[in-house]
């Protein structure tokens, strides 16, 4: 991106996840290092269980690391206890979206209450969060009667917007945003994704999560595919897309639907699972 | 009651369809009922909400000849839903059909009685929908509970029903159908439940299988191969598919004909070919954009991916196991 | 909350009555007519004009009697209740965030509890602690915690994993955030069905206790004491049982109409609930909400 040279918002070395203890322990990241710098959209590609999401957990410190340097805005977190972990959430430097707009918002609070809740706890006075509320809704497209609404009473596309607003209402350096669209029919689709594409142009480094590479491909720089806890394949977009290295993202590209999908696709579709059943036996 | 008379008749009728199955007819069987006769013809479809006193859906027609398929594509609440669910009988309490006409292998439904419904479902139009798991029972090994579609709709006795349960499951592309016969719905994934789904769903062969967002909670590359799984099945046995999706790309994928509901309305239907190459409508239009502003299609329609690239694949693959 | 329920008939039903019993045991003992304690030689008379309900084996006003009777049989349930929120919600919602220890002592201590057969416990408790109302109602609120500490603790652990309190946690909240922002309102209702429901209970064990002889001593009237001495005459005068027996059962199940009613109008099924019935009555009163109704329908299917 351009603009002057600044450390990245985000820098992962080395990093190792594990879950569950003793005999049950399993591993969900190996060996993963990933950078983004200021404003950067990134998309982080897996299916279920390849350990994006625990990726962006380790990344909100949700769960600890077993090993390898987490480096948020310049501070090395991976030592952080408790009470610095708030102190650096407090910055509201870091925010994340969740996958599910409706269990993300509390279903017996207002949407204003909701939207305010980050400055709140930020330290923000009442009235001043209401005016920075009403001062953002433009931004994500919201009409100004929703605020007194609960979560409920909204549509799947709105409360998506709720759901992102939220988390930009501390204008955070970087969003990491899971499935943010995979819910969603195209209309809405296209209106989180051009609310993101502005934001892009604010200077805010963004992470998508997805299991689909079509989701992201209109908005990301850089593509990173995760398989089965490891980083196979990091990119420029247009080259993961265009040509793509290891067998998984071949898989996700020919997997992807699109408007012009050859009946040969099928057949390469099969080998290349062949293949990756072959290497995952090896 | 003069149902009994026709249980025994469609009963007889199913016997011996299934009697050519197993002797591996099958194919001569079904192009030989003359292949543009209908399975499934929709006429102009109301549906309203007697409670609220509106109509829902406003008119949807579309005719299935065996080995087509035809997709649905819309929003949420546009009802694409209601409009499958018509076709099943199952439409949801206070919801009627108030205009048109369904025809199901040349059977009028607005006059069945439920008797002849359950002779109809499973035996000749079936259907999968989004969430898997819950339309199995989880406290019952999921190859017994396709075994007892085979022995309630084929009158099969137990062995028997086992072996074609087993076949059923190798049919969906299951890797190891005698140990997903054993298992419980929590030991399998969404997709391989999906394909668990499917199986039951053509256990006796239906001529019809309706997919309602049937992948829509899936993995992209498990929604791939259960894609090419229903593509396959059309060919291998002539089924006629119809595919519900918000997806306009899904739904492409795979089907001859295409129907754009929005609000009720369809505002656009035709050939998928037609459809994707010269949308009338503006939300078809809007369908379209969203892949090629943010989808695939922005690197793939200007730079689509040859077919050199497509064979390096194998050798791609055999240098990531080196470095592995 | 309060506004919901009363919105729903059945919940302004159990309202009014609570309030009626409730202004019983405040005013009951000055409004009596005459002296509860005060015999006379007119045993087991019928209703009349001088005894509006008759007058027990001793000559005593059974109106009298009751309208006393009913502040301990009041305050006792009452006092099981809260002592029963107190010693088990509390406990219920801190299991969740005080750590392991806290949690495996706490939820060992309430299996223990729900081992105890209540009634012979809150007997040997008496015969320990001496004999008196208060006494039996505590220890009575300290064996039906572990409905408190249980619904306490199952309602935290909903809440304490959704993603929106993730979502605080993300922007900065601290554990007290949560629980005031958060936790609170979600484990008051089903908390509030609880309370109901053991004031309900409370009453059952009151009167049970007196018709025992635990807690009150004998000249002292109750509700459950009335019907004890009442069921002794029952040759005499068939019907005298009725009303303290009727009294017991209606506020009894006005608290479990409460809870009922607390349980529909609470989380978003009850409001779902709440809002059909004003769209319905809206749609009645000829407004146009039908489109509305359209959409909720179609996006449902």
């Amino acid at each position: 991106m351009s603009g002057e040279p600044a450390g990245p918002v985000l820098e992962v070395t080395g990093l190792d996840v594990h879950y569950g203890l003793r005999r049950r322990r399993r591993q969900a990241l190996h060996d993963v290092s990933l950078s983004i710098a200021p404003g950067e959209t990134i998309g982080i590609i897996g299916e279920t269980g390849s350990g994006k999401s625990t990726l962006a957990r380790a990344a909100l410190g949700l769960v600890r690391a077993s090993s390898g340097s987490i480096v948020i805005d310049g501070e090395e977190v991976g030592a952080y206890g408790h009470r610095q972990w708030r102190a650096l959430r407090r910055r509201g430097v870091i925010q994340y979206v969740f996958q599910d707009p409706l269990r993300s918002l509390d279903p017996d609070v207002t949407i204003e209450t909701s939207l305010a809740e980050p400055l709140l706890i930020q330290g923000v006075s009442r009235q001043e969060a209401a005016t920075r509320v009403r001062a953002f809704l433009d931004r994500v497209r919201l009409s100004e009667d929703l605020l007194d609404r609960l979560p409920g009473e909204l549509s799947g596309g709105q409360r998506q917007r709720v759901a992102v607003a939220r988390a930009l209402v501390t204008e955070p350096r970087l969003v990491i945003l899971d499935e943010p669209v995979s819910a969603l029919d195209s209309a809405n689709r296209v209106q989180i994704l051009q609310i993101l594409k502005e934001l892009r142009a604010d200077g805010v480094a963004l992470v998508f999560i997805s299991h689909d590479l079509g989701s992201v491909a209109g908005v990301a720089d850089r593509i990173a595919v995760l398989y089965q806890g490891e980083l196979v394949e990091i990119d420029a977009a247009a080259d993961v897309i265009r040509r793509p290295q290891h067998p998984y993202t071949r898989l996700l590209v020919r997997s992807a639907p699109t408007l012009h999908s050859a009946a040969a696709d099928r057949a390469e579709r099969e080998t290349l699972r062949a293949l990756l059943r072959a290497l995952l036996h090896a | 009651m003069a149902t009994l008379s026709e249980k025994v008749l469609t009963e007889a009728e199913r016997n011996n369809r299934a009697g050519a199955e197993e002797t591996g007819t099958t194919e001569p069987v079904r192009p030989a009922a003359a292949p543009s006769t209908p399975v499934l013809s929709v006429r102009d479809v109301r549906i309203s909400d007697q409670a609220a006193g509106q109509e829902i859906v406003h008119g949807v027609s579309f005719t299935l000849t065996p080995g087509k398929a035809v997709g649905i594509v819309g929003e949420s609440g546009s009802g694409k839903t209601l409009t499958c669910r018509a076709t099943l009988g199952i439409l949801p309490a206070h919801f009627e059909v108030t205009g048109g006409s369904i025809e199901i292998d040349g059977q009028e439904i607005s006059g069945l009685s439920s008797a002849q419904w359950t002779a109809l479902r499973g035996a000749t139009i079936s259907a999968v929908f989004q969430d898997p798991a819950s339309y199995l029972n989880p406290s019952i090994r999921v190859g017994a509970q396709i075994a007892e579609v085979l022995k309630v709709k084929k009158g099969l006795k137990r062995r028997e029903a086992h072996r074609q349960a087993i076949e059923l499951l190798h049919a969906v592309r299951l890797r190891d159908p005698e140990l997903v016969y054993t298992q419980y719905t929590y030991e399998l994934s969404g997709g391989m439940l999906q394909r668990v789904l499917i199986a039951a769903a053509i256990a006796a062969d239906p001529r019809i299988l309706i997919a309602d967002e049937a992948t829509t909670a899936l993995d992209v590359t498990v929604q791939a191969e259960i894609l090419d799984l229903l593509a396959d099945l059309r060919e291998r046995t002539g089924l006629a598919l119809v595919l519900v999706s918000h997806d306009l790309a899904v739904v492409a994928q795979l089907c001859d004909e295409v129907l754009v509901m929005r609000q009720g309305e369809v505002v656009e239907q035709g050939p998928t070919h037609e459809v994707l190459h010269h949308p009338q409508h503006e939300y078809t239009r809007l369908l379209i954009a969203e892949h090629e502003q943010y989808g695939l299609d922005k690197f793939l329609a200007t730079d689509a991916i040859d077919a050199t690239e497509a064979a390096g694949a194998v050798a791609a693959g055999d240098k990531v196991e080196e470095s592995a | 909350m309060v506004r919901r329920v009363l919105s729903l008939t059945s919940g302004r039903i159990a309202l009014v009555i609570l309030t009626v019993i409730a202004l019983l045991a405040v005013l009951g003992p000055f409004i009596a007519p005459d002296n509860p304690l005060a015999t006379s030689p007119d045993t087991l008379a019928d209703a009349s004009g001088a005894h509006w309900l008759g007058t027990d084996y001793l000559g005593r006003d059974v109106l009298s009697r009751l309208l006393d009777g009913s502040r301990v049989s009041v305050l006792g349930s009452l006092e099981v209740a809260l002592t029963a929120l107190g010693v088990g919600a509390i406990p219920g919602i801190l299991s969740v965030y005080f750590g392991r220890v806290f949690e495996w002592v706490t939820l060992r201590l309430t299996d223990t509890l729900v081992a105890l057969p209540f009634l012979l416990f809150a007997v040997a408790v008496v015969a320990l602690l001496g004999n008196g109302i208060t006494q039996a109602m505590l220890v009575t609120g300290v064996l039906v915690s572990p409905l408190f500490y249980r619904v306490a603790r199952a309602a935290t652990l909903a809440v304490a994993r959704s993603p929106y309190v993730e979502a605080a946690l993300i922007s900065g909240a601290s554990i007290g955030w949560v629980v005031r922002r958060h936790v609170w309102v979600k484990v008051l209702p089903p908390i509030a069905v609880a309370l109901a429901q053991t004031i309900g209970v409370g009453f059952v064990i009151v009167s049970t206790l007196t018709f025992l002889g635990i807690g009150v001593q004998p000249p002292a009237p109750t509700w459950g004491g009335l019907l004890a001495s009442d069921l002794g005459y029952l040759t005499q005068k068939p019907w005298a049982p009725l009303v303290p027996a009727l009294l017991i059962m209606v506020t009894v199940w006005a608290c479990n109409l409460l809870a009922d009613a607390i349980r529909d109008v609470s989380g978003e099924a009850g409001r779902a609930l709440v809002n059909n019935r004003k769209a319905r009555a809206n749609r009645l009163a000829g407004t146009d909400s039908d489109a509305d109704l359209a959409h909720v329908h179609a996006g449902g299917a």
